[in-house]
């Protein structure tokens, strides 16, 4: 399901997928993701797992999938379904089951134990799938006369994950992984409690939040729910340290050989510096290579015409990152943080691969993951740089340039396009929900 | 029965086997999405893995098809978990099945199902480590798993995988695991994050394996304890020294002085050994990460907000140009009057009392 939804929506970025398949295709593709819909709720990854056709056999082994339930109903939006066959009350019955008591999610049901990782991974699929069938709203769904999952227990789960450099890590005190760091600001956006405004007063937008119980008074600021009156929790306690943590991925270490060359080269000066070593100042330390060096010092930012970005400090960059932290302070309101020219030299002329699509560093095959992440960045980035033009900062009245890639929602990591046949789909299920700001657009 | 050559077939031909009637992958339409060219080996394993899991089988050759069909994806979400309950259910030996995990460590270094396979069979080895602490020793028939003989097995394998890859996030995670499960806080972690920091100071999870040894333990005070903290600040500074310019040190700093609720000026002097501009003949600096620091420390106080900017400045236009957007987003922030960039300390008096982000 992976895959498909990889491709599907690739090819709906580049405006390809209609111009190539015919209606009878696409419908045959839809009626595939179908196939994998379990009756009791949620999607399999892939029909190698289907023992539905099995008579009397155990259905313990062949369970419904969280990321592959997000995949399918994602790309059953980019195809144009209705989603008028989803099991929408059974799924999110479902769904309520796939959460621990910490408030994580889990991958699978088996023999009714919640198994697979308990990262943000998983919250975040699950949030997106309960915003594709339920809105945003919290609590009891009227439609659906389902009870909601436990968002307070969810962002809480989400706040412990935080680390003390303003990442977020697959566990409490794990490493900060801009993955994982996406992953729980989305889900944060979806279900509604990610603290807006970011950099208001500092009594309102930092105010940090003590060890359980969670006090009431503990806000960070008002919902756009208004609806459901009082005041909750919020996840990102340090939302300006994330911003830094996330700006701090941006990386001119971008192969392999960087980050050898960077572990003991003294060649560094103000001008090339990687971030990955030091740069040592040859008037302290004077070497003989350092002096070498010194004197054949470029006098431009050379190395800063592509600029990648790493999933953790200190490492190297990889096409995936430009996505995950790219949409992740795209999320944070913080989208002009990043310059957007050497990152798109990066992708289009680093990591892009001769017969098409991106690897993982400069020189690798191309695989479906990178591929679509890095279209999906170069989507962000047209996105961000757009904005840039239109900015009365800039000073600069440009005509707005054609978009070569159709906009991505940063949160749903689909088009806007595909994202907003949503809408009628709610208005058929009777979904109501507030004013949309996940800062998707 | 899949279409291969006679002598390819390893199950259907299996005398052993000739009970099941394996599953095909159920027919997926004119037009699949992804279809997978499955070799022919990797279709039948999974005939049979299907026809066996239908009926939920717990046998010794349910261990050899898992294995098979491990070794041939080791991404299949249930393969894994199905055999661990196979495992458990027949009374496999638990201690080859370590053995195989560690041979084959190397190929699935960064998948996460091999990471919980083998936190599975530790935990069934040893489900209550303080409990077995009567059977440390040498083992004799009917007494628990000698405790010592597995921690130090388990230790020196995650110690040989970090030899392969020093950043592995799987084996990190497990090594924190390992920490928590068997109570190693005080049995040398300490010294295995030193001695990994030594061998590159720039390896971020050794330093985050460090926070996590020092604060994780449940109950206890971490860096808020006036003797740690003292010992932790001293040791990252010496360790910035080495390499001014990497910023895990400068991260963990923060975070200590964040945690501790000391006021980020409590380091000024020492970030001006790295970026000290007072000097006439102009701005003398070794590290970005000291002058973002210093930013920090001045914009908390209304009478240098200029040298807060001077410093922002300096870092977008000459120290930090790849981050100069951030920068410029920072002197804006700066001049709202939103307060510092990042979250710097007030005394507690104030109304923002912060804590840790860690808030565990």
């Amino acid at each position: 399901m992976t895959l498909a939804f990889f491709t599907i929506s690739a090819l709906d970025l580049l405006s390809s997928l209609v111009p190539n398949t015919t209606p009878e295709e696409r419908a045959a593709y839809i009626d595939w993701i179908y196939s994998c819909q379990i009756p009791s709720g949620g999607f399999r990854a892939s029909p190698s797992h289907d023992l539905s056709a099995v008579k009397d056999g155990s259905a313990q082994w062949d369970p419904a999938n969280v990321p592959a339930t997000y995949f399918a109903l994602a790309t059953l939006l980019i195809l144009g379904d209705d989603l008028n066959r989803v099991r929408r009350k059974e799924t999110l019955k479902w769904l309520r089951c796939m959460q621990r008591d910490d408030g994580s999610f889990g991958e699978t049901l088996v023999n009714g134990k919640i198994e697979g990782g308990m990262d943000t991974r998983f919250g975040y699929c699950a949030t997106c799938v309960r915003y594709i069938l339920r809105g945003k709203r919290e609590g009891r769904d009227p439609t659906s006369e389902e009870q909601d999952i436990d968002v307070d227990a969810l962002v809480e789960c989400l706040r412990k994950a935080e680390t003390y450099d303003g990442g977020m890590s697959e566990m409490p005190f794990h490493e900060a992984h801009a993955g994982f760091t996406y992953c729980a600001i989305a889900a944060l956006h979806f279900i509604d409690r990610f603290p807006w405004p970011i950099c208001s007063q500092p009594s309102e937008g930092q105010r940090a939040f003590n060890k359980m119980p969670l006090r009431k008074e503990d806000i960070v600021s008002t919902t756009s729910s208004e609806q459901q009156g009082g005041r909750k929790t919020c996840g990102l306690t340090s939302p300006n340290l994330t911003i830094h943590w996330l700006a701090s991925r941006l990386t001119a270490t971008i192969s392999i050989e960087d980050e050898e060359d960077t572990y003991a080269d003294e060649t560094d000066t103000p001008e090339t510096c990687h971030d990955a070593h030091s740069f040592v100042h040859t008037a302290n330390f004077p070497t003989s290579m350092g002096e070498t060096s010194e004197k054949s010092r470029p006098s431009s930012h050379f190395a800063l015409d592509w600029v990648g970005f790493n999933g953790r400090c200190n490492k190297v960059a990889d096409t995936c990152y430009a996505f995950w932290v790219g949409a992740g302070l795209t999320l944070m309101n913080a989208s002009r943080v990043v310059h957007p020219t050497p990152v798109r030299r990066y992708l289009l002329e680093q990591t892009a691969h001769i017969v098409g699509g991106f690897g993982k560093l400069p020189g690798d095959p191309p695989d479906v993951y990178h591929s679509y992440l890095g279209l999906a960045a170069l989507s962000l980035l047209e996105t961000a740089a757009q904005a840039a033009h239109e900015s009365p900062r800039e000073g600069l009245r440009k005509p707005m340039e054609e978009r070569e890639l159709k906009a991505l929602d940063a949160c749903m990591c689909v088009s806007i396009e595909a994202k907003s046949r949503l809408y009628a789909i709610w208005q058929r299920w009777g979904v109501h929900d507030g004013k949309d700001r996940d800062g998707g657009g | 029965m899949p279409e291969h050559a006679e002598d390819e077939a390893k199950y259907y031909d299996d005398p052993e086997w000739a009970d099941i009637e394996p599953i095909q992958q159920a027919d997926q339409g004119p037009n699949p999405l992804a279809a997978i060219a499955y070799t022919d080996e990797y279709a039948e394993a999974m005939a049979y893995l299907r026809a066996v899991m239908a009926r939920d089988e717990k046998s010794e050759r349910v261990l050899r098809l898992t294995k098979d069909v491990i070794e041939m994806n080791p991404a299949h979400y249930t393969v894994w978990l199905y055999r661990a309950q196979v495992l458990f259910a027949t009374h496999a030996d638990l201690h080859k099945e370590l053995e195989w995990l560690n041979e084959t460590a190397s190929q699935y270094q960064k998948n996460y199902q091999i990471w919980h396979h083998r936190q599975l069979i530790v935990s069934r080895l040893c489900p209550d480590p303080a409990s077995s602490a009567a059977a440390r020793g040498p083992p004799f028939p009917g007494a628990g798993i000698d405790v010592d003989s597995l921690v130090a097995k388990e230790t020196s394998f995650v110690a040989s995988m970090f030899d392969k890859d020093a950043k592995n996030y799987h084996v990190w995670s497990y090594r924190q695991w390992l920490v928590r499960h068997f109570g190693l806080w005080d049995k040398g972690e300490l010294e295995f994050t030193e001695a990994s920091i030594e061998k590159d100071v720039r390896n971020n999870s050794a330093w985050n394996h460090r926070w996590y040894v020092v604060n994780g333990k449940e109950g206890s005070e971490g860096v808020k304890e006036e003797k740690v903290r003292e010992r932790e600040i001293a040791f990252t500074k010496r360790q910035i020294r080495l390499a001014p310019q990497n910023q895990s040190p400068w991260n963990y700093l923060r975070g200590v002085l964040r945690k501790a609720n000391l006021r980020f000026s409590t380091v000024q002097d020492f970030c001006v050994e790295f970026a000290d501009l007072s000097k006439p003949e102009g701005d003398d600096v070794f590290s970005s990460h000291a002058l973002d620091l210093l930013a920090d420390i001045y914009a908390v106080d209304e009478g240098r907000n200029e040298q807060a900017k001077r410093c922002l400045l300096l870092l977008k236009d000459k120290y930090d140009p790849i981050r100069a957007n951030y920068w410029q987003y920072r002197l804006e922030m700066l001049d709202r009057e939103m307060g510092s960039g990042i979250d710097s300390h007030l005394p507690e008096h104030e109304t923002r009392n912060l804590t840790s982000a860690v808030s565990v």
